[in-house]
Formats: C-alpha cells, sequence, structure tokens
C-alpha cells in the first residue's frame, strides 16, 4: 500500500555496502522492513531485522492451559499438550470435560436443580460444533485423577490443573494411545536400533574436527552444536566428500558390519491392516462414500501426528500443540534485542530494544493536492489511483518525523538521486531542521500546540528556515510545515517528467543527530566509531537508509477521462 | 402497506428493557428476558414468544409474513443476531451475529454457531439438535449428551437476568394494563 516508508536493514547487502539497492528492483523489497518489526542493537549501534537476528526458544508453554512445560518433557509429550486441553477434531475449537447427563426421568427436565458436581462418566465436549467423546467411545470414569480404566480420565476443575501438572508421572492416556500408534512403536524401536549406533558414532565424529561453521562470523555455542549437529555424519548416510570417498566408503562397511539388522515390529504387507487400515481400506472406503460430508477434511487431519482414518465420524481428539517463545539475538554481538518474560501468562518483555524507541518514526502522506481532490470528486480513493501527476513539476507529499527520544534532534534528509534518468526529481528540505522531545505528557495533550520547542541548548545552529524562504512567493510546499510536540512535518515536491510512467518510488538517507547523555560507549551506543560520528563529545549522529513509495503516476489524461 | 398497528401484550413475569424496539402485534410470554436496544418487528403479521427466552442486546427478530411468528420456550438469542424464521421451537441457541433468514424453521435443540449465515433459497426445516458451525456454516447432529445439563444452565441464566436486569433498566409493561 502507498504512500508508505520502510526502513533498510543493511544484513543482505554485501560487506560493507550500507547503500541499500534501488528501490525500483523488485528484490529490493527483501531489504526493507516497517519500523516496528525492526531491532535496534546498542552494541553494534546499528538496525536488525527479523531476517538477521538469531532466534532462540525460550520456552514453551500451552497456549490453551498457559502451563509453561519444562523444555526436557517437551519431547517426551510430544509437542503437545499432557495436560487437559484437546482440541475438537471436527472444529478445532477446545473442549471441556463434561459431566454426563442425569439419568432422564421421562419429562426431559431434571426435577430438582442440578447440582454442579455431574456424575460420571465424563466426556469431552465441544462447545462450538457439540461434538462428544462418546462418538467415537472416549468416556472417563472420573473427572480427577488419571484412573485411566478406558482411554484417558482428566478433569473438570480447573482447580486441578496445577496439582496433576506437577506430577510428572501423569502423562495424559491419551498420549499413551498416541504412543501405541503402530506407527509410533516402529519408531521408537527404530530408534531404540540406532540409539548404539549412534552414540558410538557421536562419539567418533566429536573427536573429529569440527565441521566449518556456518557463514556467519558470530556463532554461539548453542548455533555451532546446531550446526555440528547438522553436519554430523548420519549412519549409513555418508557425508559427501569427495576427497574420501573410498575411505568413508569402507566407514560405511565397517559399519554396517557392526549393526545388527533390524526387523521391524510387523512385516511390511501387514502393517498397513493395523492402525488407519492402509490403502486398499481407504479406497474401499472411498468407493462406498454416499456424501462428502463423510470424509475428513484436510484441515481435520493434517494436524495429527501420526495416520488416521479417512473418516470424519472417527477422528479423535488431539492434544494441543504447544507453543513457543522466543528471545532473538544480535547476529554479530550476540546480545539479546528482545526477550520475553518467562511466565507465559506474561506478555511483557524483560528486554525489548524496538527500533522504534531510537529511530525518529516516518511516516508520509499527500496534503488535499488539487489531484487527490480530483480523484475524491470522481468517488475514486486516490489511493486505488495515484496521486502522483506525469508532467507536473509540483506534486506535494509530507512526511511528518516523531522523535522518540526524551532529547530534541536534528534531522537531515537526503534522498538518493535517481541517476538512470527515470524522470521524476524529488525535492525535500535538505538542511537540518529539528523535532522536539518526546515526553509522556504530550500523548494526553497532543492538540496543543507546541511551538517554540527550539532547542538552541543543544548548540547546534542550524539553517532551519532558510528553505522556507526560498520558498516564498509561491505557497510553500517544500521546508517544514509544522512542528509541535515531537512531531515536525516538511513538505516536499516531486517533479515527474511528463512520458514518465511507474511508481515514485526512492531511497532517502535520513541522519539525525542526537544527545547522547554520557560520553561513555553505553545507553544510545558509541559503538562502532565509523558509524558513528562524534561532533562533540556529547552530540553523535546515526543515519539510516528508508524507501520513500509515493505510489503511481498518474498521466494527465488518465486522470482527466477519470 | 398499511400502517403498523402496535399491540403489545407483555406477561407480567416477563422482564422486557425499556429501550426496546417493538413495532406491531407482538406478545411475550411470562419469565422470557429482553435486553435493552433489541428490536422485535412484526412488520406484517403477529409475533408471539414462548416462555423463558433471552433475548439479547442488539438482537432483531422481524417477521415479514403475514402468519404468526412463534418463537416456542427457553430459546437463547445471543447478541447482534438477526432472525427472521417463521417458527422456532424450543431450546435453541442463536449465537452472537449470527443471521438466519425467513426460509428456515426451526425446530428444538437447534444451535446457530457464532457468525453463521443460514439462508437458504429455498425453505427448508432445521431437523432437532441441527447444529451450524464454522465460516462455511457446516452442520451436523448433535448427540443431545449434555442437553439437561445446558437447559438448566439456560434457566438459571434466565432466572438471574430476571433478577438482575430490573435493578439497572426501566422495564417496559403491557400497554393495556
Amino acid at each position: 500500500m502507498w504512500p508508505n516508508i520502510q526502513y533498510y536493514c543493511p544484513c543482505l547487502s554485501s560487506a560493507n555496502a550500507l547503500t541499500p539497492p534501488p528501490p525500483i528492483l523488485a528484490s529490493s523489497s527483501a531489504s526493507f522492513h516497517s519500523l516496528h518489526n525492526l531491532y535496534f542493537c546498542e552494541e553494534c549501534d546499528a538496525v536488525r531485522c527479523n531476517r538477521c537476528v538469531s532466534v532462540e526458544v525460550s520456552g514453551y508453554y500451552c497456549p490453551n492451559c498457559l502451563f509453561e512445560v519444562p523444555s526436557a518433557s517437551v519431547r517426551a509429550e510430544k509437542n503437545r499438550c499432557a495436560r487437559n486441553c484437546f482440541s475438537c477434531p471436527i472444529c478445532r475449537a477446545t473442549l471441556s470435560v463434561v459431566a454426563s447427563d442425569p439419568p432422564d426421568d421421562g419429562t426431559g427436565r431434571p426435577i430438582t436443580p442440578l447440582n454442579n458436581v455431574g456424575e460420571g462418566p465424563y466426556l469431552l465436549y465441544c462447545n462450538y460444533c457439540r461434538w462428544d467423546s462418546t462418538e467415537v467411545g472416549i468416556t472417563f470414569e472420573k473427572p480427577t485423577g488419571l484412573a485411566g480404566t478406558r482411554w484417558l480420565v482428566h478433569f473438570v476443575s480447573n482447580a486441578y490443573i496445577r496439582v496433576v501438572a506437577i506430577d510428572l508421572s501423569s502423562t495424559a492416556q491419551l498420549q499413551k494411545y498416541e504412543d501405541s500408534a503402530p506407527e509410533s512403536l516402529e519408531f521408537e524401536r527404530l530408534k531404540e536400533h540406532f540409539e548404539p549406533f549412534l552414540r558410538t558414532s557421536s562419539l567418533s565424529s566429536s573427536t573429529h574436527l569440527l565441521p566449518p561453521t556456518s557463514h556467519h562470523l558470530h556463532t554461539s555455542s548453542a548455533t555451532a552444536a546446531a550446526s555440528a549437529a547438522l553436519s554430523r555424519d548420519i549412519p549409513g548416510i555418508s557425508k559427501y566428500n569427495p576427497l574420501s570417498r573410498s575411505r568413508s566408503g569402507r566407514d560405511r562397511t565397517a559399519n554396517k558390519d557392526e549393526m545388527a539388522e533390524y526387523k521391524s515390529r510387523v512385516e511390511v504387507g501387514l502393517f498397513g491392516q493395523l492402525g488407519s487400515g492402509g490403502d486398499d481400506a481407504d479406497v474401499e472406503l472411498l468407493r462406498c462414500t454416499e456424501t462428502v460430508g463423510e470424509i475428513a477434511k484436510l484441515e481435520q487431519r493434517w494436524g495429527n501426528s501420526w495416520i488416521t482414518s479417512l473418516r470424519m465420524s472417527e477422528l479423535r481428539p488431539l492434544r494441543i500443540p504447544l507453543h513457543s517463545k522466543v528471545s532473538k539475538r544480535c547476529p554479530a554481538c550476540r546480545h539479546i534485542l528482545i526477550k520475553p518474560e518467562q511466565k507465559a501468562q506474561s506478555v511483557r518483555y524483560k528486554i525489548k530494544l524496538a527500533a522504534a524507541n531510537y529511530l525518529p518514526a516516518l511516516s508520509v502522506g499527500f496534503p488535499q493536492t488539487q489531484a487527490a481532490k480530483r480523484a475524491l470528486g470522481k468517488g475514486v480513493e486516490p489511493r486505488n489511483v495515484g496521486v502522483m501527476l506525469a508532467g507536473i513539476t509540483n506534486n506535494t507529499f509530507r512526511v511528518a518525523l516523531t522523535n522518540p527520544l526524551y532529547d530534541p534532534i536534528q534531522v537531515r534528509l537526503s534522498p538518493q538521486r535517481v541517476t538512470d534518468g527515470r524522470g521524476f526529481q524529488v525535492s525535500l528540505p535538505l538542511t537540518p531542521f529539528s523535532i522536539g522531545a518526546f515526553a509522556e505528557a504530550w500523548e494526553y495533550d497532543d492538540d496543543e500546540d507546541m511551538f517554540g520547542v527550539e532547542d538552541d541548548e543543544l548548540g547546534l545552529e542550524v539553517g532551519r528556515g532558510s528553505r522556507d524562504k526560498d520558498a516564498r512567493g509561491r505557497t510553500k510546499n517544500v521546508g517544514v510545515l509544522e512542528r509541535r510536540a515531537n512531531v515536525t512535518v516538511v513538505g516536499g515536491e516531486v517533479n515527474v517528467h511528463r512520458s514518465y510512467r511507474g511508481q515514485v518510488k526512492f531511497n532517502m538517507l535520513v541522519s539525525y543527530t542526537y544527545r547522547s547523555d554520557d560520553p561513555l560507549p553505553s545507553e544510545d551506543g558509541a559503538g562502532t566509531p565509523s558509524r558513528a560520528v562524534v561532533k562533540t563529545p556529547e552530540v553523535k549522529t546515526f543515519s539510516f537508509y528508508t524507501v520513500v513509495d509515493l505510489g503511481p503516476v498518474l498521466s494527465k489524461d488518465d486522470s482527466e477521462s477519470r | 402497506m398499511p400502517p403498523i398497528r402496535d399491540k403489545f401484550a407483555i406477561h407480567s413475569k416477563a422482564v422486557v428493557c425499556q429501550d426496546v424496539d417493538l413495532k406491531g402485534d407482538i406478545t411475550i410470554g411470562p419469565g422470557t428476558v429482553v435486553h435493552p436496544k433489541a428490536a422485535i418487528f412484526a412488520l406484517v403479521g403477529p409475533i408471539v414468544i414462548g416462555a423463558g427466552c433471552i433475548i439479547e442486546e442488539a438482537v432483531i427478530i422481524v417477521n415479514r409474513r403475514k402468519d404468526i411468528m412463534r418463537i416456542g420456550d427457553n430459546n437463547l438469542f445471543e447478541i447482534g443476531c438477526r432472525v427472521e424464521c417463521p417458527s422456532i421451537g424450543d431450546f435453541n441457541t442463536i449465537s452472537t451475529r449470527a443471521r438466519v433468514h425467513n426460509t428456515v424453521r426451526m425446530t428444538n435443540h437447534c444451535v446457530v454457531g457464532a457468525q453463521c449465515l443460514v439462508v437458504p433459497a429455498e425453505d427448508e426445516t432445521l431437523g432437532e439438535y441441527t447444529c451450524i458451525y464454522g465460516p462455511a456454516a457446516d452442520r451436523r447432529i448433535w448427540s443431545g449428551r449434555g442437553q439437561v445439563q445446558e437447559a438448566d444452565l439456560r434457566m438459571k441464566h434466565a432466572e438471574y437476568l430476571r433478577e438482575m436486569l430490573p435493578k439497572f433498566n426501566r422495564l417496559r409493561r403491557s400497554d393495556g394494563t
């Protein structure tokens, strides 16, 4: 959507090339991000995007009961909640455990009001589509505890969640059922079979040289371990290595000799007859099908860990898959950029270095120009047709800059010159201008005009207003148009050549000078000296690139005919 | 079209808030609760609502036909749903922002899920225990297990509302009395 401004993260460009790719290239979009998606590393004094940060899982939790699952038991519980959380096989809603109805006395209504504690057997019940677990023969004797006499027993009352969850021996009976699936048993058997072999080979591979690590210069021990695990020799499959092919071949034969032959639990031919019934049964089922509704939809089946029946009526409740919280690190210095609080209930962050707290927020818009009015008058949203007119020298636009810092900043905009004669020129105020400091109070009375918020104490006298004088004579379009609180609005113009068609999209370098409270490299970072040019001991400059998209150009004839 | 003659018959045990938009010939049975901002329009034929129904805020109930629109007992109309069914049985639930067209007749114990559109082109009767759910308005038949508990909950719900609503709202009385 346009008009918009996106921020550049240099992670995709080759080393030391800090200028972004020309925005006209379609591939450039991968380098630009909206501000709220970016992080800012104080140590490196650089913008980081989701593409370049390294991600670590900081905890697993169930999205339904918000229980934090220790990572040790995540694997044992097969990445699903082992407590009382199930999703409906029909509609994916969360199931609740309910008691059975009291025996019907014939009238269909209970004589006495029911008390809260119902009577068994208990069943899983979907409040949304009214599916219940008796349809697949799952009922429980008790709402609490895990007697597991039939399929599984779980609890109604939330009060029991914690108690049972702490008791680690009490995994859900439904998981036991899953684990007893033939595929699962076969997998376990395979793991058992290969385990001694894997252990010996991992011992031997650890004596080898570490494999070449990833392209990143800085890798933590965790990522190094991960990449080592990825490039580890898999027994039986030699790593492709043309130089040592013969040797590894020898290894392989040697390994083969060591390993006992694997016998599967069941014959391959018989396997299909266990569990879901195999292909033949599925074909038979499809032949006998009368309505589409009998067959489970894809979205009802693909959440399953193992193959399930095609029949809608045989779908079983699923344990709810766990979610994870992740923290992100700077790829260069390994400092944490964002880290959530450990508790699953909390949505706060322990560390959050969002770029929005460091860089001025830019937003671009159009004034109610003639072109825009024209488009509006025709009942067409200007967003859909374009505001920029070809052959007009003063297509105006506005950039509003918001300062997130508690000190005033000086900003200098420098739109990148379009060198390939694409046929439009951008004029923006090129002299630095100031933006007032951010203060919480302004969030409350934002309508108040905060003119005269000057920042002379910064010691940087700026040629503010010189441009204004130039622009006098005609209506002022280029220059600082408005200044209030921590927002400054500047106007710009685009001169579009008569024959130019396409997007008006250009890169813009934004440099801002801010006061850092202490000369030591900490707060807003005085990281790499090449990036932060120190003018006085207390004032620093940071630059970043943005891309401004002003939308497609409209030819005059088009707009007239429209 | 002749002008709509208003004629409201509200049972003395019904709780109908003042801020309810009623039009035409409407009968509201005992124990029924109508929240403020609900709208019941008997544009042509009359509307008869049974006992123990709960009609929540911003519900629109319209009768465009000449016949009487009969709504049975203990039905729940959740916030913002729109119902034009010519007949509704007992213990039905029409969830939030669902919409049921005037070609549909509902029997008993039916459930229309949140934001479901039930707008068949031809006349249709929803069988007992029909459950309509999901964005595509899929249908299935409820086994009926848990219905006693649900009925009990419905009655407690209505009872609570009958007690609480008059404390915070002015009530409308039958225009005859």
